[in-house]
């Protein structure tokens, strides 16, 4: 078995698939190809692969990841280029690396940039929002709706790009298995602390990291 | 940009139904074509995508350069909803196109209670629904599939119908309408007129229908000379050879059948009189399993799928099974693929071959003996005996399988509670069967699921003028199986007798229901066949407000010498001899099958499959 870290891009045409629906499809896809998955033991044998920070539905990307086990030796130049040739159009991997222990671990995702378009009249100060000491707003978990504390989970927040009907925000926040910061949440907190009215918001996600650092 | 189309499809609860963009699916610059088509099945997009005949459609039209064939379903309420908040009409998948002014379409019309669906999607389109209203700037609007062959009740709303198989017709269909845009599109009486000398094809409005004082039908009559008395159906006569699709569009999300479809047959030699499938797509016709094994492969390979299922009436009566299997698990077990085998007897080659094919995990297996005693079972022509599924079954908890589900109809012909009580007496004896294993041979938990639906009598078959029960009876007879079923492990399951009632009235109505179907769509009415949006009063109504007593259509005896509405509709098999089985089927007298010996139903005729071995 060889493993590889894949890293690939989603765009418009695909960002309705869920997470589910895209492990299904990637297996399908390489179904297609000469590649050989490599199976899980047990009763239900399943692809060995492992999608690092699932997208949520309706959210493009540019550098999402996953790992995934090969049966057989593969260059990466191959795996990409078949990968590609049968992808449903949309998606689009830009990335192979082979691994042979833990070089990359992609466990150690703790950081997500993301870049949100935000319909509103208002203009929100985004300086002072970032001023405040903290930021205190409801947040799903496991055991239901908690209020939060995520300013410690903001590193970056700034406006791109701001007219009489929306604004662009882009953002560096908590993200993995210790802390995900949704960016639905940061937007909720600057409703709430800037008294801002904000309609349809609109997410793309550019990166996930390790600290500021990225893995391909 | 935050677009229209995110704020749309971000509102609704399954946006891959709307998306398009599936692999396989066909892409073409319309501006490139003469026809733009839209192929539209009157449910959402699960069921849809799981329709075989779908599949093949999409394919015969698109391989024509002349022809860009998109998808087009019935948006669920949800998307309705947007629809109208953004004053946007119904769309086809592929483009995101209004098919308002498509060049055709053409509804599949699988079951009846889809038909207020059709009326709600040209409502959606901004199209008009009755075909008289529609100018040659709105798509001509044509349906096929089983309910075509009486399509009496939605006759006003489309142009003409395809009765039976739509491959080559299709063609025929499409070229005409080419010849005709080209000619300048003048009047679309021209273009009937046309295609109205193919067989198979039906305009059902070169037709007028008159009726008696007793609301029965007097006369259907041509009333223009390009219409034939008498419509003939299309078969494809070389099934083996028939165009069949090497490609198949696969969904992102989960639909119904999510797998390859292998069709390795048409139509079934049983002859169960109940049955519309085993009349209308008379003869059996086979495909070689060499044909089937290369197909498989194409299929498979083009899709990803890890499972492919064989599509028939009844694949035991494959005449190369064993090979056909055996290739196919060759192909499967090396790739990991699942195969799955449905409407197979159980025996002793099966119950081999399903130990192969899952070598863990025993999914459930179905029975469908249809009624409670032999009796019965030889009025419906059923053959199938207590017998055959008291060993099959014991065969099957021997081999660890105890997820044991058995179909049954209620109302047949000639039923009495002894029959009823049968369906318990024989659900117990299956238990039974269980419990005469020894503890260390049978695997634990058994399940034993009974089900029954309510027998709805349809337009060519044996049973086409018989009288079905009333709603009240139907629960008369539920409950009473329900005190008959003692054991705590049966479980039993039924139909609700409302959908069964309505699917009656329209497979053998006329078309004075037009008028109701458009009503009860006009009070909300639609996705029948899905029971939190099924409203029974709102149809009674839509009846009452109309002046037609629904009964008149399900709940008389019709004599033979009745004209019936779909009598200008010829499948091949003739009148004589459904009146024939008909007869023994009041006689308890069986029918052998088609490869035991020909019981001469004319279908002959078409010198094709099983009638030429």
């Amino acid at each position: 078995m060889s493993n590889y870290i894949l890293k690939y891009s989603r765009d418009e045409r695909v960002k309705y698939i869920s997470h589910l629906d895209f492990v299904r499809l990637f297996h399908r896809t390489v179904r297609r190809t000469s590649l050989q998955f490599m199976f899980s033991q047990g009763f239900n044998p399943h692809p060995i692969m492992t999608v690092a920070q699932p997208l949520s539905v309706g959210v493009t990307a540019d550098g999402e990841y996953m790992k995934v086990g090969f049966d057989g030796e593969y260059t990466e130049n191959e795996i990409m280029s078949t990968l590609n040739e049968n992808l449903p159009l949309g998606y689009k991997i830009i990335a192979v690396k082979q691994i042979f222990a833990k070089e990359i671990d992609l466990t150690k995702i703790d950081r997500a940039v993301y870049t949100v378009e935000a319909e509103t009249n208002d203009s929100p100060d985004i300086d002072a929002f970032m001023a405040n000491k903290e930021l205190i707003v409801p947040k799903k978990t496991k055991s239901g709706v908690k209020d939060s504390d995520i300013r410690p989970h903001i590193f970056g927040l700034s406006q791109l790009d701001k007219n009489s009907e929306s604004m662009v925000l882009k953002m560096t926040v908590s993200a993995g298995n210790d802390y995900n910061l949704k960016p639905e949440t940061v937007i909720d907190a600057i409703k709430k602390y800037e008294c801002a009215d904000i309609g349809f918001i609109k997410i793309h996600r550019n990166a996930l990291l390790e600290g500021d650092k990225d893995f391909l | 940009m935050i677009t229209q189309r995110d704020k749309i499809l971000s509102a609704v609860e399954k946006p891959t139904r709307y998306t398009g963009g599936e692999l396989n699916s066909v892409i073409k610059d319309p501006s490139k074509v003469d026809v733009r088509f839209g192929f539209c099945f009157p449910d959402t997009y699960e069921i849809a995508m799981s329709h075989l005949g779908l599949k093949i459609l999409y394919h015969v039209l698109n391989k024509r350069e002349d022809t860009f064939c998109e998808r087009v379903f019935a948006p669920w309420t949800d998307m309705q909803q947007q629809l109208k908040i953004h004053g946007m009409k119904l769309f086809a998948l592929e483009t995101g196109d209004e098919i308002t002014h498509f060049d055709m379409l053409g509804f599949t019309l699988q079951y009846e209670l889809s038909y207020s669906n059709i009326v709600r999607m040209l409502k959606d389109a901004d199209i008009p629904v009755r075909a008289a209203d529609r100018d040659e700037t709105y798509p001509v609007i044509c349906g096929g599939g089983p309910c075509a062959y009486n399509a009496e009740p939605v006759a006003e709303i489309f142009d003409f119908f395809q009765l039976g198989e739509g491959e080559d017709m299709m063609n025929e269909a499409v070229d005409e309408y080419v010849k005709w845009k080209k000619s300048g599109k003048k009047n679309k009486r021209d273009y009937l007129e046309a295609i109205a000398k193919y067989d198979g094809i039906y305009v059902p409005s070169f037709y007028d229908v008159t009726y008696n004082a007793d609301g029965t039908v007097n006369e259907i009559k041509p009333n223009n000379e390009n219409a034939k008395p008498k419509i003939i159906k299309r078969i494809m006569a070389d099934f083996d050879s028939a165009y069949t699709p090497n490609s198949i569009v696969v969904p992102f999300g989960d639909v119904v059948h999510d797998r390859v479809m292998l069709e390795i047959m048409r139509g079934c030699m049983r002859g169960c009189r109940f049955c519309q499938a085993g009349y209308i797509y008379r003869p059996l016709r086979e495909r070689k399993s060499e044909t089937l094994l290369g197909l498989a492969d194409d299929l498979l390979s083009c899709s990803g799928y890890d499972e492919i299922s064989l599509s028939s009436l009844s694949s035991s009566d494959y005449s190369e099974l064993a090979p056909l299997t055996g290739g196919l698990l060759d192909m499967t077990e090396k790739k990991k693929i699942g195969l799955s085998l449905p409407s197979l007897r159980i025996d002793n080659f099966s119950i081999e071959l399903m130990n192969r094919v899952q070598a863990v995990r025993k999914s459930g297996i179905t029975f469908a003996p249809e009624a409670g005693t032999q009796r019965l079972r030889d009025v419906i022509n059923k053959n199938i005996t207590e017998e055959n599924v008291l060993k099959s079954t014991s065969m099957l908890f021997k081999g660890g399988w105890t997820n044991v589900k058995l179909y049954f109809m209620i109302g047949l012909p000639t039923e009495t509670d002894d029959d009823i009580r049968g369906i318990a007496g024989l659900s117990q004896k299956v238990l039974d069967e269980y419990f005469k294993i020894p503890k260390e041979e049978r695997a634990k938990n058994i399940n034993v699921t009974v089900s029954t639906s309510s027998f709805v009598p349809k337009p060519f078959t044996a049973f086409q003028w018989e009288k079905q029960d009333s709603r009240d009876m139907i629960i008369k007879k539920q409950d009473f199986l329900k005190s008959e079923i003692k054991s705590r492990r049966i479980k039993y399951n039924w139909h609700d007798n409302r959908t069964s009632y309505l699917e009656g009235v329209f497979a053998r109505g006329d078309r004075r229901l037009c008028e109701v179907i458009i009503k009860a769509v006009e009070k909300g009415c639609q996705f029948d066949s899905w029971a939190d949006h099924f409203k029974f009063d709102t149809w009674l109504e839509a009846f009452s407000e109309c002046g037609i007593d629904p009964d008149f259509y399900n709940m008389r005896v019709r004599a033979y010498d009745e004209v019936l509405p779909w009598d200008h509709i010829d499948i091949g098999v003739t009148k004589e001899f459904l009146m024939r089985e008909n007869e023994k089927a009041k006689a308890a007298k069986t029918t052998p099958h088609c490869r035991e010996k020909c019981s001469g139903c004319g279908v002959a005729a078409f010198k094709a499959g099983v009638c030429c071995e």
